[in-house]
């Protein structure tokens, strides 16, 4: 492994002792002033101002802010700064990745490289992508966004109900009858524990208020469908599901409605981010292409439609 | 030689005074509730009311707890471009554009979701702006600053790009304005859970995939944090490379330590693909050291390795036939070849450390051989899918990676192919499984957490079948007949991740177990119990009991019930339900219980044929499948298992 020393002798100096605060209190109170003058001192040696270095060999310099980032990462990572050999391993093993890096673009092995430019590509989408925290809407404009696109905004209906379950395996040819008198029984006695009748099952038999979503996951789409068009009140059924017949009993039933903005403002204020983070994304693209005469070939032997 | 660009000079200006971790919070952690407290939870004091007190869970909730995006590494260079989240609006139930682009919408929306993305090469770039406002003495770099802070980041940073390129920065630009142009993937992956977290509703985890790979060999696993941004963002993930990062699992579990301890939050690691991994996911001899794993390791694995992912794209990892040649269903979307990058075809002496029911049995030997069974996990299913898109039902399967998205090819195309082993997987090899569920009481970061941390979880390979197990001393057959099971459930006895010990005198374990298939989907073969114990030599045995079945069957002289039979039309991709049952329910005692023996007892659901995503490919396409194609699938759910411990 290459033995660098850290470039500034002030990074090398965290050690194994506990340490931490004062540590991470001194990256914070680090001055400006010498990274400026640093970094005057390293652009002035290598080129930056047109300086050309001759035969030398190639310099690498593992700049102090360098080795803070990588000091920053250990630490965010294990919760502790690294000790003064950890961070000496990370030191020398980004010099060997810079010397290889270094030596595969000489080589170019970078180009024409499919993962290379998906990862390029990725980068510069990444970068084009707004900011969220930039994007903030006001009021009036969440308000608009919600009343314009009300549906994505809706609150489900909602329902509660009883089901008593008559399993078709059990029953057999007498699954329909048998649904009859249970009708019967639970319409003639007002005051029967319906959890007397009907099969076991893991199906609930009493459901508190639920979105017409969450029963579905549980009884099936359509037979939500069906409960949504029985009047509250009164025992009806049987009602088919996948699973069997359910005679059903609607203890409560609470409309679909657009809420209002203060019900559902994080959301509309994901949305209207969402979408204004496409827009601008959109628009910066188009700016790039701007730049950019695309012509396009017709492929040999492709058709000559329009 | 070229000299050094004065980009990659200044490129290691870099300050990171904003990414500092923040004082540590004393927070306690709440969220190890153990099944026998869970257990105590429950009153089984009668009450006239049946749904008095009724706090258990009621529904399971669906989930997958490993999904990639195109903030993995791999993903991205498979062509995947869907954002975490786009991955959550999808799981959600929204219709959105594949990479593909052709649009994608899940039957119904799942509970909840983790993308897990590779941490290694996870982050797009450092912090490298992230400095002091104060050093907007330029002109040009203040103009920058007060278009980012009006909203204009995107424009500036790429205006700051191209400066770049041009050598034009400004000097004090080196340090730039508090911008951040320069996002972490990290700090976006949390970004996007936080915003798509909706407690009640949908629940999306932070979470990432630690991928230890060493030599091909999969040890890799997820880590799903119970907690929210505050927290997870202060670390950062934890990845494999030397010198920071290890692919030894050890060095994870001190990296989970290290979190918990500092920010008072709560992780869990899942593992997964035992099956290509050559022997080494659940090891009795570390493959690390080459030594029989010792105390610390049991104790750490069992600590922090609550779950195990036991089946997904990428094979089943329940059984092998070869271990378990008595065992009808063992052979499920088998991935035997090699390890991960097929460069080490595989060889029978692997299996035994690579299988979920295996490393159970080898759990119980270690236990009464350190005290601790590192492999007293419970069970999910997952997608391990690379395309943002938890989408594994068989009919409407959006693949592992991209270029397996639907398409005319995917029937005949070679995933993986290696030319030295020969090895050669094909895209029809590669399943639509799973999903995990979870028994939780509230659809909610904390609640969910908390139940895949006490174990109360089940795998499925893709159906959302609801599926109850409880073990206890006094089930009888009288409670599979009650309107209620959850309720004698939880009253009488533990629920599946549960531990069952001191056998009252004279008496065998019983178990109520129950399953009602997914609304939409299949009807239910049959119930199976699987049962795994240590003898008083010290070895180790397993049996499969059928507990409960659709239809006219009877148990056999083998003790086995017959096939339940196929209505699969492969062409037309069609089945019907009128085989099997919608549900299942019954009591079952141990027949040949030994108090004195170290066991184990989980549910398997098996359900009736039906067609394979090949087939709905085949009928949609009119590709004709490779020869050896499988077009029907068995699916089936798997529960955590109860303990039980003399």
């Amino acid at each position: 492994m290459p033995a660098v020393k850290p470039a500034a002798g002030r990074s090398g100096s965290a050690s194994g002792e506990r340490v931490s605060t004062i540590y991470l209190k001194r990256v914070l109170r680090e001055p400006l002033v010498h990274f400026l003058a640093l970094a005057l001192l390293i652009f002035a040696g290598y080129g930056l101002l047109g300086v050309d270095t001759g035969d030398k060999p190639d310099t690498i310099v593992v700049t102090a802010p360098k080795i803070e980032q990588m000091a920053t990462v250990f630490t965010k990572t294990w919760q502790r700064p690294p000790t003064a050999e950890e961070l000496k391993g990370l030191i020398d093993d980004y010099v060997k990745e810079e010397i290889l890096v270094r030596q595969a673009l000489e080589l170019g092995l970078d180009r024409d490289d499919t993962v290379v430019r998906r990862r390029l590509r990725q980068k510069m989408e990444f970068l084009n992508a707004a900011d969220a925290e930039t994007l903030t809407a006001t009021d009036a404009e969440l308000d608009a966004y919600l009343k314009a696109n009300a549906a994505t905004f809706e609150i489900a209906p909602m329902l509660a109900f009883q089901q008593v379950f008559l399993n078709p395996q059990r029953r057999g040819e007498t699954l329909a009858q048998d649904a009859a008198s249970v009708r019967e029984a639970l319409l003639t006695d007002p005051a029967m524990d319906p959890s007397l009748l009907g099969d076991p099952t893991l199906l609930p038999s009493d459901l508190p208020l639920s979105d017409k979503t969450s029963i579905g996951q549980t009884f099936g789409a359509e037979f939500v469908e069906v409960l949504d068009k029985i009047p509250a009140g009164q025992w009806t059924g049987p009602v088919n599901s996948g699973f069997g017949l359910h005679l059903i009993r609607v203890t409560e039933r609470v409309p679909g409605r657009v809420p209002t903005l203060d019900e559902v403002r994080d959301a509309v204020a994901r949305e209207w981010t969402n979408a204004k983070r496409k827009e601008l994304e959109d628009q910066r693209f188009a700016e790039l292409l701007k730049r950019y005469v695309v012509s396009i070939e017709s492929p040999a032997g492709a058709g000559t439609d329009p | 030689m070229k000299k050094p660009s004065a980009k990659l000079i200044i490129a290691g200006f870099v300050c990171l005074g904003s990414a500092l971790p923040a004082a540590a919070q004393e927070t306690t952690d709440v969220g190890t509730l153990d099944s026998a407290k869970a257990g105590k939870a429950f009153s089984s004091k009668p009450v006239y009311s049946p749904y008095a007190g009724r706090n258990f869970p009621t529904r399971p909730l669906f989930g997958d707890t490993h999904l990639h995006t195109g903030a993995s590494f791999d993903a991205g260079a498979f062509g995947a471009r869907l954002t975490p989240r786009d991955a959550y609006r999808f799981a959600r139930g929204e219709e959105i554009t594949a990479s593909s682009g052709q649009p994608a919408k899940l039957s119904r929306p799942l509970d909840f979701l983790v993308v897990a993305d590779h941490s290694d090469n996870m982050g797009m770039f450092p912090d490298l702006f992230a400095g002091k406002p104060e050093v907007i003495s330029d002109p040009q770099a203040k103009t920058w600053y007060e278009e980012i802070k009006a909203g204009q980041g995107g424009k500036a940073a790429l205006e700051i790009i191209f400066s770049f390129g041009k050598g034009t920065l400004p000097k004090s630009m080196i340090y730039g304005p508090e911008t951040r142009p320069y996002k972490n993937a990290w700090q976006d992956t949390i970004k996007a859970a936080e915003e798509y977290n909706d407690p009640g509703r949908f629940t999306a985890f932070i979470g990432y995939e630690w991928t230890s790979n060493t030599a091909g060999n999969n040890l890799h696993r997820n880590v799903v944090f119970r907690d929210n941004a505050d927290r997870a963002d202060q670390v950062v993930p934890y990845t494999t490379l030397k010198p920071l990062g290890s692919d030894n699992p050890r060095d994870l579990w001190k990296w989970m330590q290290a979190y918990e301890d500092k920010t008072g939050g709560s992780v869990l690691a899942i593992a997964h693909n035992g099956n290509l991994s050559n022997g080494r996911m659940f090891p009795l001899i570390e493959s690390f050291t080459g030594k029989p794993v010792d105390k610390e390791y049991v104790e750490q694995r069992s600590r922090w390795e609550r779950l195990y992912e036991t089946t997904q794209t990428k094979g089943d990892g329940e059984a092998h036939p070869v271990l378990s040649p008595n065992d009808e269903f063992a052979d499920f979307e088998t991935w035997d070849f090699g390890n991960l990058d097929a460069s080490v075809p595989k060889t029978p002496d692997m299996l035994e450390f690579e299988y979920t029911r295996s490393a159970l049995k080898n759990g119980l030997k270690l236990e009464a051989e350190l005290g601790t069974n590192p492999y007293k996990f419970g069970l999910v299913g997952s997608s391990d899918a690379h395309t943002g898109l938890a989408a594994m039902e068989e009919e409407n399967f959006f693949g592992k990676t991209t270029p397996q998205e639907p398409s005319p090819e995917r029937l005949t195309a070679t995933f993986v192919k290696d030319a030295k082993t020969g090895i050669t997987v094909m895209d029809w090899e590669v399943g639509a499984s799973g999903y995990a569920a979870v028994w939780a009481t509230e659809n909610t970061r904390e609640s969910i957490w908390d139940a895949m941390q006490r174990k109360e979880t089940y795998a499925t390979t893709g159906p959302r079948m609801a599926v109850r197990f409880f073990g206890g001393w006094d089930f009888e057959p009288a409670d599979a007949e009650t309107r209620n099971p959850g309720a004698i459930g939880y009253g009488k006895g533990v629920p599946m991740g549960g531990d069952l010990t001191a056998a009252p005198e004279g008496k065998a374990p019983s178990f109520l177990v129950a399953a009602l298939r997914d609304p939409i989907g299949a009807n239910l073969d049959r119930y199976q119990i699987v049962k795994g114990w240590l003898d008083d030599k010290g070895e180790t045995h397993e049996q499969v009991y059928d507990v409960a079945w659709g239809g006219d069957r009877k148990l056999g002289a083998d003790g086995k019930v017959p096939s339940v039979g196929s209505t699969v039309d492969t062409e037309n991709a069609t089945w019907t339900n009128t085989i099997g049952a919608p549900e299942l329910i019954a009591v079952w005692k141990d027949p040949s219980f030994d108090p004195q023996q170290e066991a184990f007892y989980y549910g398997r659901v098996i359900e009736i044929p039906t067609p394979r995503w090949t087939a709905y490919d085949a009928k949609r396409f009119g590709t004709k499948p490779l020869e050896g194609t499988r077009m029907t699938v068995i699916e089936r759910a798997y529960t955590s298992p109860i303990w039980y411990r003399p």
